[in-house]
């Protein structure tokens, strides 16, 4: 259909469930709860690497109160696991990092079931534990996991002893290309483990019927996902598993993977009573999915004038005790690793490396900020040593329209260099060290719009209004306003007129999730599907009633229009209720796949990014000369979003990205001692407060791809993605300090500025 | 455990309760009245998700002994605008785009309240410093602190 003016998408309109949130009636997977429901929690293991001796209830199940205790000699013998199938419910055998679940109780009370906790007795037997990538890469190892080689896997990812998946991409010959460099460069970076941070901790409700059917209400990002595991892990069909999620608060990837719901499910099925388990702070920060620290050597190859001729590089993964992401993760660093640079060889490998600490998971753009945290910090580096200012370096080497990815697809929409331009410009560039101590950086990256399929069913209502029925879960960002004004567009009505229902597995259709900033590009391209479905109904219908030719018709303000006539929406589904079961029609879609060069890719999962998006950052800071302390004066983004569905979501999510980005940048690590957390708690485990975040300048820059609706990207990964980068290269830029380990921490400045005058430098 | 019988004021209503003396006015609200506006997390202080009014004061209800309120004045994210309306700040958050995932809004919302109430014309240093006990991870915070001077402001002018 040929677009008229746009009255619904590109506009900043308020969220459909903006009141039930403000008001409070939205109802939360932590919130909800059913009558007789009792409370589930689970003991977790105190040792890094252990064999279990001993595990005995009697005592704990003779307390009061207490309804079930489930240990693994309780629950199916499975293997489950997105990648590797290497998890069990609870520890089995042996136990591999502290905050391993070991056994689980139902109770009637919170202090009955922890006191059930505290009378489970287990004797330990510790084993030589491996607590970081050195140690479990060392020749002769302890295993993580002994019967690896047993383990189902899918089958593209090379493993071998601790290490999860190496994944490849080779690119020409790298040796030719350092030989045509006049100088190399190398530097190896190391990141921290860190926190999605979600307000609202994992929670979920489990209830089974007379029919053998349990209901899990529970906060998932991914409820098709968990209903399939969850069968895996019951051991019951997936027809008999209904997962519903209720309201999420807060995800960032670390909502994906089962969490609690097998607990709730195993535990109200032992007890014949629906069970809710919700994790405490210090699980979250011991035993939850969080980024993988990482370490990261690079190795470039450049041009006397700036041209990067090669480029090799590892990126290693401590992804913990399972793979859980990992092996994906690494894959996906490798295009990272790359950048949005065109190099003509190539070799970057990532690496998910099994650790005896807890299993890491996705976390927005899971493996960009560790990997282009590197990769622009080397690019500043070298555009200082060959004195070549770091946006010009940069804009000699980025891709643009027609260029090849690393992987051989062609890229189109790339909106790299607008971004680059508009961000420095924003900043003033041209002046880079306005003052001692001032100093401004830039950062530059791509990322991925995920695909997957999403179908939905769109029924337009007697009263004129439109259901929009999704499998998608709305987890904040805002995504399912962006695919109702989608709909809304395209039939012709205003988003008040969306209802929306969503995230049930018995009743909604199949959706990938709320992932890899899929939602409102794919849900938003079935909308448009089903309301390319609806149109040439609602005008055979109407033309019949108006006495027109269907060809006439078109919609606008919830009517059908032809010539001088209309008729109401409203009234058309009346008519269709009578006369033909009413006005339904389901759309699906899923992204064209990316083409690309499969001899370049090895042990790889994620070889093409799919409508990638492109975007920059620049920041102005000061730093403190004898504190080290950072203050950010300006924080620019440009992202190029191909087309901004709602600017004001978009905007939300650029400043929520870049704030979990600073955070990550300047402040935030899970730090571990002996495999032991030390600050498991919302005290040490530093996020940004309001008082840390300086204002984001977003500038929305659009060069509308071919697969998303109106041309648009996926929004809500990428902006978490360059700011440690664009930190350090600003740092740098004020003190001449170079930091190459996150966190850059006020300490860290400080302690460098004073070894950095020590040495007389 | 022997329970105690208290007496709240829960936005403007009489509720009695009979419960344990070591249980948090977070827990009462939420488990004994089915008030989950008021929002769960850490239970130490920590992140704000539970703020409540207690005789007009932002507190963390979730550190606070529901013993400890017997007699006073308690305000949840359910009473603080009357008759199903809006408060100009929660219309504010609506206005500005400071919602995403929500669960963090209701504690915001109150900190907000509190701090207005104090200083009606606060700077948005000011809101930023007041607000510091709240975390949020979706938002950044920008559109929070300008949804609180804005409603400042409409406040001001409803004056």
């Amino acid at each position: 259909m040929t677009h008229r003016t746009m009255t619904v998408v590109g506009k900043a309109l308020p969220r459909f469930d903006a009141p039930g949130k403000v008001t409070g009636t939205a109802v939360y997977a932590a919130d909800f709860a059913v009558p007789g429901m009792l409370v589930g929690r689970v003991l977790r293991s105190p040792e890094a690497h252990a064999r279990i001796v001993r595990l005995d209830f009697t005592r704990a199940r003779a307390l009061p109160g207490v309804r079930a205790i489930i240990g693994a000699a309780d629950v199916p013998d499975v293997r489950y696991g997105g990648a590797i199938k290497d998890e069990t419910v609870f520890a089995s055998g042996k136990v591999r990092y502290i905050g391993q679940p070991v056994a689980a109780v139902a109770a009637t009370t919170p202090e009955a079931a922890e006191a059930a906790l505290a009378a489970i007795e287990v004797t330990y037997e510790p084993l030589p534990a491996v607590l970081d990538l050195a140690a479990a890469l060392a020749p002769g190892a302890p295993l993580v996991h002994e019967e690896y080689a047993d383990y189902t896997a899918i089958p593209v990812f090379h493993r071998d002893g601790n290490v999860c998946n190496r994944a490849r991409i080779v690119v020409g010959d790298v040796e030719r290309g350092f030989e045509e460099a006049d100088r190399i460069f190398e530097h190896r970076f190391r990141t921290a483990m860190v926190h999605q941070g979600y307000t609202e901790p994992r929670a979920a409700v489990a209830q089974w019927d007379s029919s053998g059917t349990v209901t899990v209400w529970s906060n998932t990002q991914l409820p098709f996902e968990v209903q399939n595991t969850l069968a895996e892990i019951l051991q019951t069909p997936p027809s008999r598993i209904r997962v519903v999620v209720p309201g999420i608060g807060g995800g960032f990837g670390g909502k994906l993977r089962v969490g609690v719901e097998h607990f709730a499910a195993l535990l109200a099925r032992r007890a014949g009573r629906p069970v809710k388990v919700a994790t405490t702070s210090e699980e979250e920060l011991t035993a939850a999915y969080p980024r993988q620290g990482a370490v990261i050597e690079l190795k470039t190859g450049v041009t006397r004038d700036g041209r990067i001729t090669a480029k090799s590089g590892r990126i290693c993964f401590d992804t913990g005790a399972f793979a859980g992401s990992g092996p994906g993760v690494a894959s996906v660093a490798t295009l990272v690793l790359a950048g949005p640079y065109r190099i003509p060889n190539l070799h970057l490998e990532g690496l998910a490396v099994y650790t005896n600490k807890t299993n890491c998971g996705s976390f927005r753009a899971p493996s960009g900020p560790q990997s282009n945290f590197a990769v622009e910090s080397q690019m500043d580096i070298m555009a200082d040593a060959l004195g070549l200012d770091p946006l010009d370096f940069r804009l000699r080497n980025i891709v643009r329209e027609g260029d090849e990815g690393p992987t051989g697809q062609v890229l189109h929409a790339v909106g790299l260099e607008e971004c680059l331009r508009k961000a420095a410009a924003a900043i003033g560039w041209h002046d880079r060290r306005p003052e001692p101590g001032r100093g401004k950086g830039l950062a530059c990256g791509w990322w991925t719009t995920t695909g997957g399929s999403s179908g939905v069913y769109v029924k337009i209502n007697p009263d004129g209004t439109v259901a929009l029925n999704t499998g998608a879960a709305e987890i904040g960002t805002g995504a399912l306003t962006g695919a109702a004004q989608v709909l809304a567009e395209e039939l012709g009505v205003g988003l008040e007129d969306i209802r929306v229902v969503s995230a049930d597995t018995f009743a909604t259709p199949f959706d990938f999730g709320a992932q890899g900033s899929r939602t409102a590009f794919a849900v938003g391209g079935a909308c448009r599907a089903a309301a390319a479905d609806l149109r040439p109904r609602l005008f055979a219908l109407a033309a019949a009633q108006l006495g027109v030719e269907p060809e006439a018709c078109t919609l606008a303000d919830r009517h059908v229009v032809a010539g001088g006539k209309r008729i109401a929406l409203a009234e058309l589904a009346r008519l269709s209720q009578q006369t033909g079961g009413g006005l339904i029609a389901q759309g699906t879609f899923i992204a064209p796949a990316t083409t690309y060069d499969a001899k370049r890719v090895e042990g790889h999962a994620y070889p093409a990014f799919h409508s990638p998006s492109f975007h920059a950052h620049a920041v102005d800071l000061s730093v403190d000369p004898e504190t080290g302390e950072i203050a950010i004066h300006r924080y620019v983004v440009a992202q190029d979003v191909g087309f901004a569905i709602n600017p004001t979501y978009i905007e939300g999510q650029i400043e929520g990205g870049v704030a979990q980005g600073l955070g990550q940048a300047l402040s935030e690590e899970i730090v571990y001692e002996g495999g032991r957390v030390l600050n498991a708690n919302l005290t040490d485990y530093k996020m940004p407060t309001m008082l840390d975040m300086p204002r984001v300048e977003s500038i929305l820059v659009q060069h509308p791809g071919a697969a998303g609706p109106y041309g648009a990207k996926g929004v809500g990964e990428p902006p978490n993605i360059e700011p440690p980068a664009a930190v350090a290269n600003a740092v740098a830029a004020a003190t001449g300090l170079r930091i190459t380990t996150l966190p850059i921490t006020a300490e860290k400045i400080a302690l460098g500025l004073r070894d950095a005058q020590a040495a007389g430098t | 455990m022997s329970r105690l019988g208290l007496s709240l004021t829960i936005n403007g209503e009489r509720h009695d309760v009979l419960t344990e003396p070591h249980r948090t006015l977070l827990d009462v609200l939420r488990v004994d009245l089915g008030l989950t506006g008021t929002k769960e997390n850490c239970l130490e202080a920590e992140c704000g998700v539970c703020t409540v009014l207690l005789d007009g004061r932002a507190v963390n209800s979730c550190i606070v002994l529901a013993a400890q309120c017997e007699g006073r004045r308690i305000v949840t994210i359910e009473g603080l605008a009357g008759d199903g309306g809006l408060d100009p700040i929660q219309q504010a958050f609506i206005e500005h785009g400071a919602v995403q995932c929500g669960y963090c809004i209701p504690g915001m919302i109150l900190s907000a309240k509190a701090f207005l109430d104090e200083r009606p014309e606060g700077t948005e240093a000011q809101v930023r410093e007041a607000l510091a006990g709240n975390l949020c991870r979706c938002t950044g915070y920008q559109k929070i602190a300008d949804a609180v001077v804005a409603a400042a402001r409409s406040r001001a002018r409803g004056r």
